[in-house]
Formats: C-alpha cells, sequence, structure tokens
C-alpha cells in the first residue's frame, strides 16, 4: 500500500465519519404544524386587552411606543400586514409549514419556515454563509443562519423589518432585533423557543416557548398571504396615522382594572416576570369577581370565541351569553359530556 | 483500486474490532455506568421560571371561572366553577394546585440535584414541593401522592454519543400514580388517571445564559377532551440567593 493510498484511505474513513455524526445530527423537520393554543390563548385568538403588556421587559422606550397603539393603527395600508412578520409568529393562531431547500448533492442547504403568519418565509441557511452587513436589505422574514445542536436546530434570525413582537397591543419591535430560535421535534410535537432580544424596545432577553403538532392538514385553512385593503374609508389618502397622544391613552388601565392588579404589573416591566414580584402583588391582588358574573368578554377576549373563526380547537370558555360552546362547535351547559 | 480500497475498509474495521474485543476481554467486566454518569445535558442547579406567557394564570390565583386555554371537558367546567378556596383549605388540601402537572407552571424556582446515582431531585420554593426522577424504578406501584412516580430516561441525541466534543440529549419523564389536583389555582381539576409527560431540553446562548425548556403533555382521560400540551422555560441562576421557600396558599 503505498502512501498515496493510504493518505486517501485516512481521508475517505475521516469522511464517512464526519458524514454520519452530521448525519445523526439532523432531525426532518419537514411538514405541516397545527398551532396548539394552549398559552397566551386570548391573545392569539380573540385577542389581548388594551393595555396589557404583562410578560415583556419592555424599556421605556418600547412601553411608550406601545401606548400609543390604538385598534385602528393595523387598518393603516402600510401596516395591515405587521401582525403577519416572522417575527411576531408565536403570537399568531395559525399553523406553519417546514421544508428543506437541497442542493444538487442532496445537502440541505436551507431549512424553511412558512405560512400565512409569515408574510416572507424564514429560511434558514444551513451551509455557514456569513450574515449580510447590517445595512443590507430588511425582510419581513428577516435572514437567518442555522447548525444543528443535537436534535435542535437553533438559528439566528436577523435583518427583521420593523414590526410588532405581539399582536394586537402594539408591543413594538425595531429592526435591530435579533432573535435565536431553537427547533426540537419529538414525534409529532414541534418545540420552538425565541429569545428575542432589541436594544431599543426590550431591557432584557424576551423568552417564548411553544408547541406545535405535526398535521397534513395542519395549515389547510391558513390564508397563503396577506393582502391589503381600504378598512377605514375616512383615512383614505389622507396620510393619517391613527395613535393616541403620549400620556393620553384611554385603555392605558384597561388590563389592571380589569383584574385588579397594579398598574405596573400590566406595563411590561421586567421585574414582574419573576417570582419575586409576587411579594408586592400580594396584598395589593384582590380577585375580580368570577367569569360568570362579570359578564360577557371577560375570560374569552372581545370578538371570537370558539366555534367561530378565530377561535382555538376543542377549548371550552364562557362566551359571555352564547352557551358553552365545545369542540364540536356551539353547546350548551345542559348538554352533557 | 476499487478492490484495494474496499479490502483496506474492511482491514481497518476487523482491526477496530478485534482491539475492542480483546480490550473487553482483558478486563474484568465493568458495571454499568450509572445514570448520573450517562447524563448527556447536566439539569442540576437553580433555575427560575419566567413567567413571560399567561402571565395572569400562572402570577396570581385568577378568579373563578376564568379557565381558557385548557381542554376541559363539561364535567370539568362544572367542578371548576364550583370550585370553593375555602372548603379546600379546611379539608386541608391547600397544596391541591401543587401536584406536578399544576406545580411546573408555577411562579417557581427550582434546585434540582442527584439524590443518589439513579435519581434526579427537583426541589420547587413555591410550595416548597419536592419531585423525584427514577432513572431505575424500583418494583411495585406506590400509593398515588400528589408529586405521583416520576420515571425518567435519558434521550441521547446526534452528535453526543462519541467520546470529546459537546454532548447533546434532552430527558424524559413519565409521572404517574398522581392523586387528584387543579391544573390552574383556580380549581381546574386533574383526576388519579392523569399521565404527564415531560421533554427536558437544555439551550446554551453564545452569551452563555443556559435555559431549560419543558416541552409538556397531561393526558387525563376523565376530565380534559384532548392532551393539554404546552411548553415552559426557565433560566439558569447563578446560586440560589434568590430562594424564597413559601407553602402552599389557596388563594393567592
Amino acid at each position: 500500500m503505498n502512501e498515496m493510498t493510504v493518505r486517501r484511505t485516512v481521508l475517505v474513513a475521516c469522511a464517512f465519519l464526519a458524514l454520519a455524526v452530521s448525519a445523526s445530527a439532523q432531525v426532518d423537520l419537514t411538514g405541516s404544524y397545527q398551532t396548539r393554543m394552549y398559552e397566551d390563548y386570548i391573545e392569539r385568538g380573540p385577542g389581548e386587552f388594551m393595555g396589557n403588556f404583562t410578560g415583556m421587559p419592555l424599556s421605556d422606550e418600547g412601553r411608550a411606543k406601545g401606548l400609543l397603539y390604538t385598534s385602528n393603527l393595523p387598518s393603516t395600508y402600510e401596516r395591515q400586514c405587521l401582525p403577519q412578520s416572522a417575527g411576531i409568529f408565536q403570537y399568531r393562531p395559525v399553523g406553519f409549514r417546514v421544508w428543506s431547500e437541497n442542493n444538487a448533492d442532496g445537502d440541505v442547504v436551507a431549512w424553511v419556515i412558512g405560512g400565512d403568519n409569515l408574510r416572507n418565509d424564514i429560511r434558514i441557511y444551513m451551509d455557514g454563509r456569513p450574515h449580510p452587513s447590517p445595512n443590507a436589505l430588511h425582510l419581513a422574514g428577516g435572514f437567518a443562519t442555522g447548525t444543528w445542536e443535537g436534535d435542535t436546530l437553533t438559528a439566528k434570525l436577523t435583518h427583521l423589518k420593523t414590526a410588532w413582537i405581539r399582536r394586537g397591543v402594539g408591543i413594538p419591535a425595531s429592526d435591530d432585533t435579533v432573535i435565536t430560535l431553537h427547533m426540537t421535534r419529538r414525534d409529532d410535537l414541534l418545540t420552538m423557543v425565541t429569545i428575542q432580544e432589541d436594544p431599543h424596545y426590550l431591557t432584557e432577553p424576551h423568552v417564548v416557548s411553544r408547541v406545535w403538532q405535526w398535521n397534513p392538514r395542519g395549515t389547510a385553512f391558513d390564508r397563503p398571504q396577506c393582502n391589503t385593503a381600504n378598512e377605514i374609508p375616512s383615512l383614505e389618502d389622507t396620510g393619517g396615522v391613527p395613535h393616541y397622544i403620549p400620556g393620553q391613552n384611554p385603555e392605558e388601565t384597561y388590563m389592571a382594572k380589569m383584574f385588579n392588579i397594579p398598574q405596573e404589573a400590566a406595563m411590561g416591566y421586567a421585574y414582574t416576570l419573576y417570582p419575586e414580584y409576587r411579594k408586592t402583588l400580594k396584598g395589593k391582588y384582590k380577585p375580580p369577581a368570577d367569569c360568570v358574573s362579570r359578564g360577557p368578554g371577560y375570560c374569552c377576549g372581545w370578538i371570537e370565541t370558539q366555534g367561530r373563526p378565530g377561535g382555538a380547537p376543542n377549548l371550552t370558555c364562557n362566551d359571555g351569553g352564547f352557551g358553552t360552546l365545545g369542540p364540536r362547535g356551539r353547546r350548551t351547559t345542559a348538554e352533557s359530556n | 483500486m476499487a478492490r484495494r480500497f474496499a479490502l483496506v475498509i474492511l482491514a481497518l474495521t476487523l482491526t477496530a474490532v478485534t482491539a475492542a474485543a480483546q480490550a473487553r476481554g482483558a478486563q474484568a467486566p465493568a458495571a454499568p455506568p450509572t445514570p448520573r454518569a450517562q447524563a448527556p445535558i447536566d439539569l442540576t442547579g437553580y433555575w427560575v421560571a419566567i413567567i413571560s406567557e399567561d402571565w395572569r394564570w400562572r402570577m396570581i390565583t385568577p378568579s373563578r371561572g376564568d379557565f381558557p386555554s385548557i381542554p376541559m371537558t363539561l364535567s370539568a367546567q362544572k367542578i371548576a366553577e364550583a370550585w370553593d378556596p375555602a372548603k379546600d383549605e379546611s379539608a386541608g388540601e391547600a397544596c391541591k394546585a401543587y401536584g406536578a402537572p399544576g406545580l411546573m407552571r408555577g411562579p417557581t424556582r427550582l434546585n434540582i440535584t442527584w439524590l443518589d446515582d439513579d435519581t434526579l431531585k427537583m426541589e420547587t420554593d413555591y410550595g416548597m414541593q419536592t419531585r423525584l426522577f427514577e432513572f431505575r424504578t424500583p418494583p411495585g406501584n406506590p400509593a398515588p401522592s400528589l408529586q405521583g412516580r416520576s420515571v425518567a430516561q435519558w434521550i441521547v441525541a446526534g452528535g453526543g454519543r462519541g467520546r470529546g466534543g459537546a454532548r447533546f440529549g434532552a430527558m424524559k419523564s413519565v409521572t404517574t400514580n398522581l392523586r387528584p389536583g387543579y391544573l390552574r389555582k383556580n380549581g381546574v381539576p386533574y383526576s388519579d388517571r392523569t399521565t404527564f409527560t415531560e421533554y427536558w431540553d437544555m439551550h446554551t446562548e453564545t452569551n452563555g445564559d443556559k435555559y431549560i425548556v419543558i416541552t409538556n403533555t397531561v393526558n387525563d382521560p376523565t376530565y380534559l377532551q384532548a392532551p393539554w400540551i404546552t411548553a415552559l422555560h426557565f433560566k439558569r441562576e447563578p446560586d440560589g440567593s434568590k430562594w424564597n421557600p413559601e407553602p402552599c396558599d389557596v388563594r393567592f
């Protein structure tokens, strides 16, 4: 065996070894996934209570911008699709599809997450390319690179357009936001963890973990893209931007009053996210009257409920006078199990 | 050329297999590694729940009937609508919302340690509860309890099997033998037929932050219409300086 043959053999053996390790470190993420809205249901389904920034580590600037928001703002043409930006998918009520883009040798060049909640797809490049200059084009889907860490695909998402972090209450994200995404699939469950940093609007990383369930019909009812239409005729051609004047938002205290919590608890201060904040709440918090006596809208948000568009599947809920709704649609409380 | 290459590969493989067999034969049979030694991830330490989701259902006790997002049956709904905290207190059931499926969604810190080589211990300051994750389950069926019996196993992920380099994986635990309890503090029930499955993943960020993310499935044929599937996240803390034990509290 000459030296050249030995060297070639060693190289081939190393290549086999590398291939084996690399292949074993990948999980096939391909498929359609259906949302399971068992967390933040009000936010993702019927729509959040105004003035609810709970769970957010907002900076003063982020809080101030959030309080300028009115429900009419997304009716302007240029903002109608912002709730469908990539950075907001953890708060949307719909599913998505995942597929791979491969080169001629079959190697995965990118994993792609697409769906009606993503105005652009999130394309996670796996070929080691660098992120572009900070001044490069920003897209609704951003620019992402990924690596496998065991069975978890970890991606870094940059170059996102300015959008919202949560839909419906105006919590902003800047175009300097960076999202780290961890995707872990186990059987038919896909856990998505996002750790979002924003130098302008957040004081610490905003962490969200969600679960989707593989389902071949998971995206069957989703709209393929976001379209804009004139929703408020009086705004047409005026250039007007609906907003509240700083300090004059009449909905600022809505959440706090509804649930008898201190105003600061609803305003997205980072310290309200941790268990020790309960010391502050204790003695100040008194549970409001129960849902039944409180009337419509208290438990389920303010518009859609089960059995109607946007309602979560398989949930029961007091819908404020329409009867108790179950997985088959509308039911009455008299109906037995 | 091709034949020579195949022969070389075969020879290398045979040599490796023979050497490994000789090495094994030369030594006394080694005891199998303990679950503690096999751990692909280190879950030990102090961890804090970040209540960035479902804040008003987790940080405070919501009012009666405030139970959207749990796929409960109508019979469960009726029970929850009749929830009376005073009754739980007088019945000595103040910890009913602190059984494993409810406890993990609480505003808590975790202190995870190895009780022995086969058992991982998790303590919470919220409600001062202890869960044990048994990698080697003793025979017999213990009496139902608040935390039940949690049988654990490691899932070693790709890339973590060889020597050197990073190790990846997760812990899977399946908890049964639970006494009835509450999924939410305002009386949403789960039954003694509940199975609580958890996948524990750990993520280390580029800035050194570490997170445990637990993907949970609660199956209860009595009170749930469908499995209740959620994910929780905890952040690593450097020490236990913020550990704040507080007993079970029905009302707050």
